[in-house]
């Protein structure tokens, strides 16, 4: 039977191209949209690896009157000791710009054993970044007082880097260098992965490197967190008090909760959009596949009377026309499938391969669930059809 | 072999009753060669298509061989007329998707037949009907009368003990309707094969073994 139908569906090929072409290009567009949101679902399921919740963000911009660097220091000092003698206040730290959910990022390409990184995401930190973010050590240590003196450069670096330099070997006390080979830093701890783009965001290399007081006149972030006292009264004391002390600037107080939502609505849009437009085309193709089979089964009537003659029941003939399509579906899906192994193939997207060959299974089943919805109706149809009125048409 | 008992058929549509067949009993004889004459719209078609299980008598019962086909049930019907019985078309009813091997293969691939065996008995029933020779073609690249032969071979291919024929050579000129009737009566003569065949044409009904007229839905002869 299998063969039979082959034949009928080779034979009528030009007649079949169109729904070919329509069934291959759902399944690509099918295909896309799974892969990113397979893409988006496995990353939502990794841990953020910190807490963000608690964490408030203060900007503010830097321009001190004075150039004296020990003046600057015990102005830091000061507003640093400040804030954080807020009954409110947990945990304060002044870091650079690139922070979790934050609109700036700063990368930086290193190196190791000639081996080149590229893109690594390069945190400014205090000794206190850890604790305000809550973020979870996996080997080694963070900074601490004693790191303001080095022969190497401490640094730490988050669990991905660490796995793509040292494998499962432990990273504490190796020594890496900037792109250029110029400036050592000896790895000092691990930590977790954290996921700071979004929730749908994967996980970039990052690497912290401490800052000290001699470059806070470089700096416009402070980041603390928060106890479960600190409401809009205390936000407006933080703001009256730093507004009081960085005379002429802006200051910009964002609670981290908000500025992930932001992230998280800007990264989905795009998919949401797209999954809208798919939609359309889906039923779109839906129709056509439901038109073309109903045209078929009324263009095939005699066909039809004939086979119930000759021996098919009424359920053979609308298992037949079901297979047919389901047949067709299946050259179309091969086709398909061939351009779509392609993307993992040419990295066409950066994502890693088992997204798209995850996103390949769903499209291939709700391929064939479509088009078997589609033809059930016109299938069941087709059995009612009497031989011998069948017959009568020609 | 066949027999009929009061069989009437009626079409009801919205609008009108129309009464086809009007209370025929017959009995056809097992290797009885028939043709069924009338004018147009007399219920000839009607009738045919009642004895070969491919429409419901309103009324009657009918048996063929031993069975009581009366109140059979889509799939035994399916089955018998799969086993038992042949058809032929005025119009041919081939499928022009399909090469001319694969049309006469059709009624076997209802059965458990193998692919193998169905290939060899497709190809043996175009031999009889002397075409072994266009397997391979479509039956849009043949004439009416090759045409009606390859139905003629996927008729016989499953070996059926009745063949059903409505009208064989209506569309065919007059030389080539006598080829086909030749075919029916071989077939008839060396298989012993039952056959009933509705006809226009006097000439044709002759060679048969028995004539049946109808008129408006009854029998007059
Ligand atoms: N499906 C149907 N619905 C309603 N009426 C029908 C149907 N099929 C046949 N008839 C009517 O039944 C009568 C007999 O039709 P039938 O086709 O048996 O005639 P026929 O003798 O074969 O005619 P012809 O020689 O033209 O083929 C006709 O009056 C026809 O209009
Ligand atoms: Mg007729």
């Amino acid at each position: 039977m299998f063969k039979h139908l082959f034949k009928l569906i080779w034979n009528k090929k030009s007649q079949n191209f169109l729904l070919l072409i329509e069934i291959l290009v759902s399944f690509m567009v099918v295909f896309l949209l799974s892969s990113s949101v397979v893409y988006y679902m496995i990353n939502y399921q990794k841990p953020m690896g910190m807490d963000y919740k608690p964490v408030w963000m203060i900007q503010y911009n830097n321009e001190l009157p004075t150039k004296n660097t020990d003046s600057i220091v015990m102005f830091y000092d000061a507003v640093k000791q400040h804030i954080a003698s807020f009954p409110e206040v947990a945990e304060v730290s002044f870091s650079g710009n690139n922070i979790p959910f934050s609109s700036s990022f700063s990368s930086t390409d290193i190196s190791n054993k000639g081996v080149k990184y590229e893109r690594i995401s390069n945190f400014r930190v205090e000794d206190d970044f850890i604790k305000v973010w809550s973020m979870n050590l996996k080997e080694g240590r963070w900074f601490n007082a004693g790191d303001r003196i080095y022969k190497d450069r401490p640094i730490v670096i988050n669990e991905s880097l660490k796995k793509k330099m040292f494998g499962d070997a432990p990273a504490t006390g190796q020594l890496i260098s900037n792109k250029e080979e110029e400036s050592k830093w000896r790895v000092i701890g691990v930590v977790e992965d954290v996921k700071d783009e979004s929730d749908f965001s994967p996980v970039m290399d990052g690497m912290y490197l401490r800052i000290d007081t001699g470059t806070f006149k470089w700096l416009s972030t402070i980041t603390l967190k928060v106890n479960s006292n600190a409401d809009a009264a205390f936000e407006s004391r933080l703001s009256k008090y730093l507004s009081n002390t960085f005379k002429n600037s802006s200051i910009e107080i964002a609670h981290l909760e908000d500025m992930r939502k932001e992230k998280n609505r800007s990264k989905a849009m795009p998919v949401v959009i797209f999954m809208i437009v798919a939609g359309f085309l889906i039923i779109n193709v839906a129709l056509g596949i439901f038109g073309v089979l109903w045209y078929n089964i009324n263009k095939r009537k005699s066909e039809i009377g004939l086979r119930r003659a000759i021996g098919a029941t009424g359920n053979t003939v609308s298992i037949q026309l079901v297979s047919e399509s389901l047949l067709l579906a299946t050259l179309s899906l091969i086709l398909g499938v061939f351009f779509a192994v392609q993307f993992p193939l040419l990295h066409v997207f950066d994502m890693p391969s088992n997204v798209y060959f995850i996103a390949i299974g769903i499209a291939i089943i709700f391929i064939y669930l479509l088009v078997f919805i589609c033809s059930l109706y016109p299938g069941k149809q087709a059995a009612g059809i009497h031989p011998a009125i069948a017959l009568h048409e020609e | 072999m066949i027999h009929l008992k009061n069989i009437e058929k009626v079409y009801r549509t919205s609008t009108v009753e129309t009464l086809a067949i009007n209370g025929i009993s017959l009995d056809i004889a097992k290797g009885e060669f028939l043709s069924i004459m009338g004018p147009s719209g007399c219920g000839k078609s009607t009738l045919l298509n009642i004895i070969g299980l491919l429409d419901e008598p309103s009324k009657g019962s009918i048996r063929i061989g031993d069975q009581d086909i009366t109140g059979f049930k889509d799939q035994r019907l399916a089955k018998f007329r799969n086993e038992k019985l042949g058809f032929i078309f005025q119009s041919y009813h081939l499928i022009n998707d399909l090469q001319v091997l694969d049309n006469v293969e059709l009624p076997l691939l209802y059965r458990n037949v193998s692919d193998k065996e169905r290939r060899q008995l497709a190809a043996e029933a175009l031999e009889k009907v002397g075409l072994s020779n266009r397997m391979k073609h479509f039956p849009t690249q043949l004439s009416g009368g090759q045409r009606q032969r390859v139905a003629i071979a996927r008729a016989i291919v499953g070996r059926p003990e009745i063949i059903l024929a409505d009208e064989p050579t209506g569309n065919l000129d007059s030389a080539m309707g006598n080829e086909i009737m030749d075919i029916l009566i071989n077939l008839n003569k060396n298989d012993g094969t039952t056959i009933v065949m509705v006809t226009h044409d006097e000439h044709m009904a002759g060679k048969t073994h028995r004539l049946v007229r109808l008129f408006d839905g009854s029998q007059v002869q």
